[in-house]
């Protein structure tokens, strides 16, 4: 027998003669009034940086954002009216990743970053800018996921900077991840 | 990993004695964690959280076999390779294929306890392969040759003096530097091995059963990058780790940030599919390894299967009042604290982990901590009454223990006992015991007069009922 | 109404006077008081040490002395919780133990939720007061509010105490078993308690184990049990 069958014979008689426990559905909770409100006050709890902006204002933004740097990473869904005419740097040297979320999460202030969109970008450059359409903005967790049919290779939730308290309980930003988040929430038409 | 548990009382000991700043730095860590998880279980209806996450917790468990299988399937059908283990020898023999197939010569590891129970690294390492533990506390224990003291902070029981004093013994910084100029040094270097690795590896916080879906949670961004850039991820996963549905996490993934740091959510979750599609970055590769080592054997104890249930979100180590004096390292395995003292004898054996059970006060802190309700203090009488039937408390105890019961039976031996602690010399096999009082604590000294004689003085006085 | 007093092996050796102080209080608020005299120990040490076969007969022992009672009170949280909540899992099902469940009573748990007294005297005015909750009490019998109330109506003024629900470091054999880290436990309990005059909590164990180890440390401290200061509070 190999593992799989022995483990799965060991479990099978464990389980005999115990009562089967109950899968409670799933609980669901009032949803926010204004999700985008909660989205950038959680966001700024967090401690990342959360702003709502118009798709124009927005490119702007990201331009003001990069003032000094040489260039940024970008996501590859960036639509083209969101990318500001930066160069292109790779991720490994980019001082700013440039990301498209997939959706954001107004509870836990969140905003989500597909495999499709990229990983590099969103993890390696030390300031993050992620650009959410309002529409885009979940009240919580739970109606998020359920609405997610289609599961991209991963998902990555971002709530904030990167942070540790590893050293002597002191917390520092930026490791590894970036250091800092900044969220920008696309509001009118897009 | 080889279990050491039988020193805990020495080293206990030993580690107060000699090394008080570890008292302090885990006290400072763990007060701090404490406050954050009841702050954000204040936040919230907690009690049906709680309530409900046990409840799926333990449909699962109790439906494991099918589960499992469910889960192979969808793992398999999103192009994840699936491998058993029942013992570490299996996981080594899953790594050492891959390693020799991809010619891996370095690894970024994600903090994982259950790699750290499978001696991964040591594998790794024999194998010729460089191993860099990613998170940032993982790091710094690395760096030390030390085990993790803390299942989410390894390296609480640190000072900032100490670890100054590592940077610069090791990279040359000034002994005086910052956290941040340290914390600078450390992700220069890990980045560095993020970059050239060709082999990432991990646990998993949980693993969805419906999707195949592999959530691991975070603050650092490490995990994000381990399974991302290098080609090959090795995912190893507890049996225990099942979820039943991909909308759970909703519930599972802010439940363990908050009871483990307070957070809403942990700064960075990844959920993983599946390895990289056509034209995506991220690894060719994603295997996942599900490793049994002890859990089915525990899984088969009737009393004890509920330990299952557990999170890993060092909750209870941060609520006791026992762990708080001393860290994780004396109780000499990778679980300490409350969970260690329930999970390592169900895990190994109560005769490997014997004392851990009675490195405790039984003053439910951790119950009241736990996200998923394990009862700790009913387990921990529960292996204690154990220990006793299997022969592995002292034999002066057990010879204590009858006396007293025939003492205590015996109202008029009671009396004579009660007599003699007031008078008559005490019998030579207390001694030790009164030592072990009197040293800390100065002498015992009882009413002049017990109460059931001063019970007919009032009597008399006050005219009874 | 009519109680039998279980004053529990501790107080009956070390804290006599918590036992006098509770049958003077409660026969001046209008209850008799019972001592059967045949009572030890409800076998709490035995249990917890593992030693079941140990502590079995001396549970089935302590069911027969206060089968009669209508009220069992202590002066005690954890052997008030072991009759309560652990006896039955030396003697699963047993009637006699479900029956004493429901009548057992720590001492101001009684006091607040049977007779309905919150209000004791004036005996306790200005006296700053450190209360330890003791883990069983707390976490057990949910007696948490009862003390503080019966406290501060008597005009005390408990002092806010940092760690005043963490564990004392007492644990029964604990104390001796793991002596450095149950006197580390004490000493983290003493360093954040300040500017008290009397300290005070419901179990004899905490209270030898800190009063002891205050002692040992050349502290001054009035340690009493909660029954002689809710006598006090009473009688002036």
């Amino acid at each position: 027998m190999d593992p799989k069958a022995r483990i799965l014979a060991r479990v099978r008689r464990a389980l005999e003669g115990r009562p089967k426990a109950h899968l409670p559905p799933h609980p669901h909770t009032p949803l926010p009034e204004d999700p985008v409100d909660l989205l950038l006050g959680r966001l700024r709890e967090n401690g990342a940086e959360a702003k709502r902006l118009s798709r124009e204002e927005a490119k702007a933004f990201a331009l003001s954002l990069a003032q000094g740097l040489p260039g940024a990473a970008f996501g590859k869904t960036l639509p083209e009216d969101l990318r500001p005419p930066l160069p292109e740097l790779p991720p490994e040297e980019a001082p700013l990743g440039l990301s498209y979320a997939l959706f954001a999460v107004a509870e836990t202030g969140s905003v989500a970053l597909s495999s499709e969109e990229g990983r590099k970008a969103q993890l390696l450059p030390p300031t993050h800018l992620v650009f959410v359409e309002a529409g885009r903005v979940y009240g919580t967790l739970l109606e998020a996921l359920e609405d997610l049919k289609a599961l991209p290779a991963a998902l990555g939730l971002h709530s904030g900077p990167s942070k540790s308290a590893d050293i002597g309980q002191v917390m520092v930003k930026g490791v590894h991840g970036p250091g800092r988040l900044v969220v920008a929430v696309l509001i009118g038409p897009g | 990993m080889r279990a050491r548990a039988r020193l805990y009382p020495k080293e206990a000991a030993r580690l107060l004695r000699e090394k008080p700043g570890v008292r302090e730095a885990v006290t400072g860590a763990t007060l701090h964690f404490e406050r954050n998880r009841l702050r954000a279980y204040g936040e919230v209806p907690i009690e049906e959280w709680r309530e409900r996450a046990k409840a799926v917790k333990d449909h699962v468990l109790t439906h494991l076999d099918h589960y499992l299988e469910l889960a192979e399937r969808r793992l398999r059908e999103n192009g994840v390779r699936v491998h058993w283990a029942e013992t570490p020898e299996d996981a080594h023999r899953v790594l050492r294929e891959i390693v020799q197939r991809h010619g891996v010569r370095r690894a970024v590891k994600a903090k994982s306890m259950l790699t750290e129970e499978l001696a991964v690294n040591p594998l790794l390492q024999a194998l010729g392969v460089e191993v860099y533990e990613t998170d940032l506390g993982e790091y710094l224990i690395q760096l030390l040759g030390e085990p993790p003291s803390h299942i989410v902070g390894p390296a609480i029981h640190l000072s900032l003096e100490e670890i100054q004093k590592l940077f610069h013994q090791r990279f040359g910084t000034p002994l005086d530097a910052p956290p941040e100029a340290l914390a600078q040094v450390a992700r220069k270097v890990l980045r560095e091995a993020f970059l050239s690795a060709e082999l990432g590896l991990s646990g998993a916080n949980f693993l969805v059963a419906e999707t195949g879906t592999l959530a691991l949670m975070e603050n650092e961004g490490n995990i994000r990058l381990s399974t991302s850039l290098p080609r090959v991820h090795v995912a190893f996963v507890g049996l225990e780790k099942l979820l039943p549905r991909f909308a759970d996490l909703a519930l599972f993934l802010p439940l363990t940030a908050r009871a483990a740091t307070g957070q809403r959510l942990s700064t960075f979750v990844s959920l993983i599919q599946g390895p990289a599609r056509e034209g995506e970055e991220g690894p060719e590769e994603v295997h996942v390894v599900l490793v049994d080592h002890g859990r089915t054997a525990l899984l088969q104890d009737p009393e004890a299967w509920e330990t299952l249930r557990c999170l890993r979100c060092g909750a209870c180590l941060n609520a006791c009042p026992v762990y708080r004096q001393t860290g994780g390292h004396p109780y000499g395995y990778v679980y300490s604290g409350p969970i260690g003292a329930v999970l390592d004898p169900g895990l190994l054996s109560l005769e490997e982990a014997y004392p851990l059970p009675y490195a405790s006060t039984l003053c439910g802190a951790c119950y009241e901590a736990c996200p998923v309700r394990i009862p700790i203090p009913r387990l921990l009488l529960t292996w204690r009454h154990r220990a006793v039937a299997e022969g592995l408390t002292p034999a002066w105890e057990g010879a204590a223990m009858k006396a007293f019961r025939q003492v205590m039976a015996s109202p008029a031996l009671y009396r004579l006992f009660s007599k003699a602690l007031r008078g008559l010399p005490l019998p030579q096999d207390l001694l030790p015991l009164l030592k072990a009082w009197t040293e800390g604590r100065g002498p015992l000294k009882p009413s002049p007069k017990p109460f059931h004689e001063l019970w007919k003085e009032l009597e008399e006085a006050e005219g009874g009922p | 109404m009519r109680v039998a007093l279980f004053l529990t092996c501790l107080a009956d050796q070390f804290y006599a006077e918590a036992g006098v102080a509770a049958v003077r209080l409660l026969r001046a608020l209008g209850v008799q008081v019972d001592f059967p005299e045949d009572q030890t120990c409800c076998g709490q040490p035995a249990f917890n040490a593992g030693y079941w076969d140990e502590a079995r007969p001396l549970a089935k022992r302590t069911l027969r002395v206060f089968a009669e009672a209508a009220y069992v009170v202590l002066p005690s949280g954890s052997c008030a919780s072991m009759v309560k909540n652990h006896y039955l899992e030396l003697l699963p099902g047993d009637r006699e133990a479900l029956a004493l469940a429901e009548k057992v009573y720590e001492l101001s748990q009684f006091l607040v939720r049977v007779l309905g007294v919150k209000r004791l005297g004036e005996g306790l005015k200005g006296k700053k007061v450190a209360y330890h909750h003791g883990c069983h009490a707390l976490r057990e019998l949910g007696v948490r509010e009862e003390p503080l109330l019966l406290l501060r109506n008597a005009g005390a003024e408990v002092l806010p105490w940092e760690a005043s629900e963490e564990c004392c470091g007492f644990g029964g054999l604990f104390s001796v078993k793991l002596p450095e880290v149950s006197l580390a436990m004490a000493d983290r309990k003493l360093a954040t308690l300040h500017e008290a005059e009397v300290l005070t909590s419901t179990d004899a164990g905490c209270l030898l184990h800190l009063a002891g180890r205050l002692h040992r440390k050349g502290k001054h401290l009035r340690v009493v049990p909660l029954a002689t200061l809710l006598w006090e509070a009473y009688a002036g």
